[in-house]
């Protein structure tokens, strides 16, 4: 177990070494002038004293010794300094990262409890009313965009039922109650599509397991159906479901910076959002390491799951 | 008796129903968070407008434009235009429990000249030469050369007078003099206000400002959710309604719209440089073709802006200049001044506007339609706002939509995009006629004086037509029918939450 944990998480490092370098030089590309947008139209600034300013924030500098000044400093656990804010980068996404945390855990915590009754259920029902139903979910939600989704539920459960604030965010140390009817809304429209995904596979691979020839054996010997399904099956059927699942979660990361947007959340897609408008780069870099950080370390997580719940793959 | 006991109680009744009450907060949604907290560092408008009524300025623009009296209760100026004269308000205390003293201003001002403090507004007082306090309520600045627009740059209300022992600690907790006390902020989530329950100004019955506990501003990015906010109830008042919501708002019987003309302006900028727009004539020709009040009604909804009338002083304002030659199109003017110029069958013209703002990016293509009637084939580039940004102030355009804001002063609308000098003159123009009107206008204090002078000069831009003026963006804040005593300021600024309070 040890050599395949010790790969995989040298494999991690190295990727996230090309996250690095591929964000700094891809910020850089992009067109646009962080001093000019700080300054803005109305400032009263010449020209000097943009230069000076575009010396100060070290952009005059060549790129191999900007990235080395930001290296270095990374390597110390320093993110830098947002050019608009002067704020650290770092405070300010741990400030946000555990709303962005809690919202994709949320999402995938709803995704799952609407996916797994529902795949089981279309399983077990094959080729009738239930499962046609299912299908028809699944289709839908896959379908559906999540900020189109977002607006939707905006409509209907804040401005119609009145049952979900639309927007804005309640501290969970203030109202722990009020903090999760905020987010529920939005880990909602973010989670629908993932249990849509998710309810197919669980629907496709029970169905696969439920034909082989244990699931006969089981069946042969006398055990009734909910046993065979619930003790049997379900287990081995599922392998495929961590997979999925745990790869999406990296799409659930990324969906956020939509879904913070339209429902006002404090968290970490809407300071990238910013940092990005503004051409901030310490803080464009600093977000999309974070989340890059957290893509590749949910991915070893997966496989060391995944190496659990399944001993062949340690072999391999 | 008895008739004087009902009369007694109708007036009891009456009194009730239209008085203000004290208390309660206001929930407000606001578009963005503050750029930094102190007010001297930045130009951000949330900044600004979040902070205003945590500070107070030596002087203040009322709701209608006017100057009027704020921690100094009157000024006066030397006749050469040389010395201004303020004394401050005896009564006035910090948030931190000190009396206010006329050193406070002095430091304020040279604060923002320190270039070690790096104020985008260092220039606003650079024709200031000396700021002192001979007593402890009395401040003379002293000039290099007259300047009439002193107190519009007094009465912006990020050049707000600060306490010397807080300034090292003013970017993270605020301290003024103003109706509320900075209580906190957490980035993206919220800023808290508290009442100040010294606050020096009273209404006009002796009732003590302001009349709200506190204001909590909560930001909501997204223009749809500020409006969904608002009509949920989740917020009291929100700010910057998109002109697509304000029927919306309109329709609810529990909400309102208040709002209007705005201090700005947004014109089709020529760059000078650029042929065929070097000719007076095509210029001239293009401002004929135009038609302002359909790109009002068809770009930005009808309710988005304000036709211009004149030039970039909006109408209705004793400076407003309303005999313009344009604004009708008359297109057999046109051709025949392109005719004139040698383009009889027209040109084509490249239009640079930015895509991230509609309300600059639309009236493009109400121009191309125009613009076409005459021959001349536009060609439309959009760039996202920190590329054509750059562009912009580098002037690399032949023709672009843009504007900029002004706060109450002619010089703002004027001097700054039109004087050969102007920082805001983006077009390549020089006139020095019109730079000599500019700077009489800068140095005449008499208001009937100052107004001949800029009616000149406005008639001078109208015939050189650098920009075409096409509209002022109007600002519209929604809120519940239960917030009373709330007033739009055409300058972008919420000052009008000092006399607001809830009924509820």
């Amino acid at each position: 177990m040890l050599p395949f944990l010790l790969k995989r998480f040298g494999l991690a490092l190295v990727s996230l070494l090309g996250v690095l370098v591929l964000v700094f030089a891809m910020v850089r590309l992009v067109p646009g002038d962080v001093v000019t947008n700080l300054i803005g139209l109305e400032g009263n600034v010449s020209p000097e004293r943009r230069e000076e300013l575009r010396r100060l924030f070290g952009l005059d500098l060549p790129l191999h010794v900007q990235f080395g000044q930001w290296f270095g400093a990374l390597l110390q656990g320093d993110l830098g300094t947002s050019l608009r804010t002067d704020r650290p980068v770092l405070t300010d996404l741990a400030l946000r990262f555990p709303v962005t945390l809690e919202l994709t855990l949320f999402a995938l915590l709803i995704a799952l409890a609407i996916a797994l009754p529902l795949g089981v259920t279309a399983a077990v029902n094959r080729g009738k009313t239930l499962d046609y139903l299912a299908s028809l979910f699944a289709l839908v939600g896959i379908a559906a965009p999540s900020f189109w989704l977002a607006i939707l539920f905006i409509l209907l459960f804040s401005l119609k039922l009145g049952w979900f604030p639309p927007t804005g965010y309640v501290l969970f140390s203030e109202d722990p109650l009020g903090n999760l009817r905020s987010l529920f809304l939005p880990a909602l429209a973010l989670g629908m599509s993932l249990a849509a995904a998710t309810t197919r596979i669980v629907r496709s691979s029970l169905l696969e397991v439920l034909s082989l020839d244990y699931a006969r054996t089981a069946r042969a010997k006398g055990l009734p159906e909910r046993a065979v399904v619930y003790r049997h099956a379900l287990r081995n059927a599922l392998i495929p479901v961590v997979t999925v699942v745990g790869l999406q979660v990296g799409n659930l990361l990324g969906g956020t910076v939509i879904i913070e947007q339209i429902f006002g959340l404090p968290g970490i897609g809407r300071f990238a959002l910013e940092g990005i408008n503004l051409r901030d780069y310490p803080v464009v870099q600093g977000a999309v390491l974070l989340v890059a950080g957290a893509f590749v370390l949910v991915n070893v997580l997966v496989d060391v799951l995944y190496a659990l719940i399944d001993p062949r793959v340690r072999f391999e | 008796m008895r008739r004087f006991a009902v009369a007694l109680g109708l007036v009891a009744l009456l009194g009730a129903g239209g008085a203000q009450k004290s208390g309660g907060v206001l929930r407000a949604g606001m578009q963005a968070d503050p750029v930094g907290l102190d007010p001297h560092t930045t130009s951000a408008t949330a900044t600004r407008n979040q902070l205003e009524n945590v500070y107070d300025t030596l002087v203040r623009f009322d709701s209608k434009g006017k100057i009027v009296p704020s921690l100094a209760q009157r000024w006066s100026v030397s006749p050469d235009g040389l010395t201004w004269t303020f004394t401050l308000r005896p009564d006035v205390r910090f948030h931190n429990g000190r009396a206010l003293e006329a050193a406070d201003v002095v430091y304020s001002i040279s604060r923002i000249k320190d270039p070690a403090v790096k104020s985008p507004r260092a220039g606003d007082f650079a024709v200031v030469d000396s700021v002192t306090a001979p007593n402890r309520t009395t401040v003379v600045f002293k000039l290099k050369q007259p300047f009439a627009p002193l107190l519009a740059k007094l009465a912006f209300t990020l050049n707000v007078i600060v306490p010397k022992e807080a300034a090292a600690t003013l970017g993270n907790k605020p301290v003024g003099t103003g109706p509320f006390v900075f209580v906190e902020y957490i980035p993206n989530t919220r800023m808290v206000l508290q009442r100040n329950p010294n606050y020096w100004e009273r209404d006009s019955k002796g009732n003590r400002l302001p009349y709200l506990d506190g204001i909590t501003y909560i930001y909501l990015p997204d223009a749809t959710a500020r409006t969904t906010a608002l009509r949920a109830g989740s917020v009291d008042w929100i700010e910057y309604v998109p002109a697509a919501d304000i029927q919306t708002i309109k329709n609810d019987p529990k909400l309102d719209v208040v709002g209007g003309l705005s201090a700005n302006f947004r014109s089709l900028y020529f760059n000078l440089k650029e042929k065929p727009l070097d000719d007076v004539r095509v210029r001239q020709a293009i401002a004929y073709a135009l038609n302002p009040q359909e790109v009002v009604d068809v770009a930005l909804f009808g309710a988005g802006g304000i036709v211009a009338k004149g030039t970039t002083i909006p109408a209705g304002g004793f400076y407003s200049y309303d005999k313009s030659p344009y604004g009708k199109p008359n297109l057999d003017r046109a051709r025949q001044l392109l005719r004139e110029a040698g383009y009889p069958n027209g040109f084509t013209l490249d239009l640079k506007v930015t895509s991230t703002y509609d309300f600059l990016r639309a009236p493009a293509e109400v121009i191309q339609a125009q613009l076409a009637k005459v021959g001349i084939k536009v060609n439309i580039q959009a760039e996202e706002w920190s590329v054509y940004l750059p562009n912009f102030i580098g002037k690399k355009f032949v023709a672009t939509i843009i504007g900029e804001s002004g706060q109450g002063d002619p010089d703002d609308f004027l001097y700054n995009p039109f004087h050969t000098k102007g920082g805001g003159n983006y077009m390549n123009f020089s006139d020095p006629t019109l730079d000599k009107l500019l700077e009489e206008g800068r140095a005449t204090a008499d208001q009937e004086d100052r107004k001949a002078i800029y009616d000149r000069a406005q008639e001078r831009i109208l015939q050189l037509v650098p920009m075409v003026p096409l509209f002022h963006s109007a600002q519209y804040e929604g809120l519940a029918t239960y917030v009373k005593g709330f007033e739009h300021f055409p300058n972008t600024s919420y000052l009008g939450l000092r006399t607001t309070w809830l009924d509820k």
